[in-house]
């Protein structure tokens, strides 16, 4: 029974159906299904099956971009169910678009992954000053930055980012990834970031291994 | 009793010919290689003007919408719209007194206007886009004498803005402004000559263009164009000589106006665009969309303007498309279904060899008629057949999805900023190349635009040339642009929750 609504809630997501996810949703909530079945294996369970077509060119960006939503529009009804449930984040994790770059499309598309692998995620938006990352993940004991850019002009602030954790003097305690359309595995090897994921799904992969 | 008449002879451009009553002359045109029909002969675009005396049809609604009661009185009509129920004698406009301009007609606020034109002889308009150049030869009469364009020579440093931007501060600033001021001095000299005159009886020039072009042409630093606050330090809306921008065939001393940008993104080309639009001559809400790489957009509402730009892509410019290409011989401009077959129409009747912008709308459009292509953008048969060899691949269809929620979040954003609803714009004026050759009910169906707003298109043409050739022509307009290049406020869209939400929104079709 619960099962069929679980396979329910993931198909939908999959196509997208924001409103039929939602619905189903508060439906498995109203016959007591628990918040983290329906967010492991409704929400994340579709997201991830997404995330991976993503990832071997089976789906393309629209198809993730409106699965994301669909899966945002559900947890934010879980939200309150899951707190009250107690369930603890595996990690902590700092996210932003760097100096100079208002895109967050692509940000928030990653942020959704990690939150969806269980790490507690500290979203900073757009236009984010490298030393505003650093403070962040000091302060609020994050072992891991993500940096996101869309512009090649921008992308350059990515560097600026890694020197000012070494000025701080944190870099050895920080793991800095890196994404986005313009930037790449070589960009991040010649800036001295820790590692270039190519989508969301791997970033949150990568993630979770840091934060172990 | 006398037969009825079945046929009537109708006198094209001087040369007589025999056709049935009731047939269009939109049809009879196109059939003798006449005039030109940018929306598919929809009563749209007011482009294919004729002269008409004898036994037509009445005129339509769209033509009392288009035309004003002197024109109509004058017997302007369009061909699209007009049908011939006896002898009559048609002229297209090309070959009449050069009053009317091939592509974007003057508004109606500048025919009340008393020309006070930046010249005494000739002057010249021109439009730096990031594609195309576009540029014309007025006399001070404001007759439109001689039209040119070309590809802008930049591409060399990449198709789109910001790599041109990166070329620029990797050094190559002076190269770029080299380039393009040659092509510029190239384009004065081709109309002069066109005209039967001398680039030097050339006094006057008004150069638009995104802010950008602007910066490159003037070799200005584009480093703040490139990363957020884009605070633009230079927006223009000053004169410059031809001497400083080195059009060397011209008088040293001959003026430039260069009209003033809004914004690092929304440019001078926004700016003429909105001028030639006359949104603000008329009191309900309306939007102005220029649908390009970028897609640049105006409201106006309650006596504001509010101005945005969304990243398009090349797509609809035939790039990034597998078999996309320009609007060029062997292109598929057109495509429909007709008895649950696609079929397609090829530019210069050749064998096909790709798909322009607008056929790529009319593409996806009969795929969804024909459910090859579903809602979420699955495409059933990969790729799908058009017009053989001619095909639209599953990676195409992605494309155009990013490209058209690009433009359409950004309509919608615009609108909801605004507190309205669709229902609240009266006319949705759409200006640039592409939007002149789209057809309409298409990029409605597949969501390029908002279906509501269909109905309220109105297509300009290249609005910023013509915004840029008033400039010319009516020197006093120039205060007034700058006041309203001033006064628009930009509504940021990148960072924008609401455009967030409608750009996904709109990726389904």
């Amino acid at each position: 029974m619960s099962i069929a609504i679980l396979n329910e809630i993931s198909e939908n997501l999959q196509k997208g159906k924001a409103k039929i996810v939602v619905e189903l949703v508060q439906k498995a909530l109203d016959e007591g299904v628990s918040a983290n079945d329906i967010l492991n294996e409704g929400l994340l369970a579709g997201m991830s099956i997404i995330g991976e077509k993503f990832k071997n060119d089976e789906v393309y960006v629209p198809e993730v971009l409106v699965a994301a939503r669909a899966m945002n529009k559900g947890a934010i009804l879980l939200k309150p169910h899951l707190a009250a449930a107690g369930v603890e984040a595996t990690g902590k994790v700092v996210i932003g678009t760097v100096q100079g770059d208002l895109h967050d499309i692509g940000k928030n598309l990653v942020k959704m992954m990690l939150e969806g692998k269980g790490l507690e995620v500290i979203d900073l938006g757009a236009d984010v000053a490298p030393e505003t990352f650093i403070q962040t993940a000091i302060d609020q004991n994050c072992k891991v930055i993500c940096l996101s850019a869309l512009l090649t002009t921008t992308m350059g602030v990515m560097e600026d980012v890694v020197k000012k954790a070494e000025e701080m003097g944190v870099r050895d305690q920080l793991k800095i990834m890196i994404g986005g359309a313009p930037v790449s595995a070589e960009f991040c090897a010649k800036i001295g970031a820790d590692i270039y994921t190519p989508d969301a799904a791997s970033a949150a992969d990568v993630a979770v291994e840091f934060c172990k | 009793m006398e037969d009825m008449k079945k046929t009537a002879i109708v006198t094209l451009n001087g040369t007589s010919h025999t056709c049935p009553i009731g047939t269009s002359l939109g049809t009879l045109l196109s059939h003798h290689g006449q005039g030109t029909m940018p929306c598919g002969g929809h009563g749209k675009c007011g482009k294919c003007l004729v002269t008409v005396k004898g036994e037509v049809s009445a005129p339509s609604n769209d033509e009392r919408r288009i035309l004003s009661d002197d024109e109509l009185e004058r017997g302007i009509r369009l061909a699209c719209r007009t049908t011939v129920l006896g002898d009559c004698t048609v002229t297209t406009t090309e070959q009449g007194k050069g009053q009317i301009v091939t592509d974007g007609r003057f508004p109606a606020s500048m025919k009340a206007q008393s020309l006070s034109p930046a010249f005494s002889t000739y002057g010249v308009a021109i439009d730096i886009g990031t594609t195309t150049l576009a540029a014309r030869l007025f006399d001070s009469a404001g007759r439109l004498l001689s039209e040119v364009s070309r590809m802008n020579p930049q591409s060399v440093w990449g198709a789109d803005v910001i790599s041109r931007m990166e070329a620029a501060l990797a050094g190559d600033a002076p190269k770029i402004a080299k380039v393009i001021r040659r092509a510029l001095n190239a384009m004065v000299v081709d109309l002069a000559t066109a005209a039967h005159l001398q680039a030097t009886d050339v006094q006057a020039l008004v150069i638009t263009g995104n802010t950008v072009m602007l910066y490159l042409l003037t070799e200005t630093d584009v480093e703040p164009l490139t990363h957020a606050p884009f605070a633009a330090q230079r927006l223009f809306g000053e004169t410059l000589t031809a001497d400083e921008l080195s059009f060397t065939s011209l008088q040293p001393e001959t003026p430039v106006y260069l009209p003033p940008c809004i914004a690092a993104f929304v440019g001078a080309d926004t700016t003429t665009a909105t001028l030639a639009s006359d949104l603000r001559e008329i009191p309900e809400t309306s939007l102005l969309c220029d649908i390009g790489t970028n897609g640049e957009m105006v409201l106006w509402h309650e006596g504001s303007l509010y101005a945005c730009s969304t990243a398009a892509g090349p797509a609809f410019e035939g790039a990034g498309i597998s078999m996309g290409m320009g609007g060029k011989t062997g292109a598929i401009d057109r495509v429909w279904v007709e008895d649950g077959e696609i079929q397609a129409h090829v530019i210069g009747e050749a064998s096909p060899i790709g798909l322009c912008g607008s056929g790529l709308v009319d593409a996806v459009a009969a795929l969804l008629d024909t459910e090859i292509l579903d809602e979420t953008g699955y495409l059933e048969d990969d790729p799908a057949v058009i017009m053989a060899p001619v095909e639209i691949t599953q990676e195409d269809i992605r494309a155009v999805q990013l490209a058209k929620s690009a433009i359409h979040g950004g309509m919608r954003t615009m609108i909801k900023t605004a507190g309205l609803s669709c229902d609240g714009v009266k006319t949705l004026y759409i200006a640039g190349g592409f939007g002149s050759y789209l057809d309409v009910k298409n990029a409605g169906k597949i969501g390029l635009l908002p279906a509501e707003l269909v109905e309220r298109v109105t297509v300009l043409g290249n609005a910023a040339l013509t915004g840029a050739a008033m400039l010319l022509l009516c020197t006093n307009l120039r205060a007034s642009c700058e006041k309203l290049a001033r006064e628009t406020r930009i509504v940021e869209l990148a960072s924008n929750p609401v455009f967030v939400n409608e750009y996904v929104e709109r990726m389904m079709f």
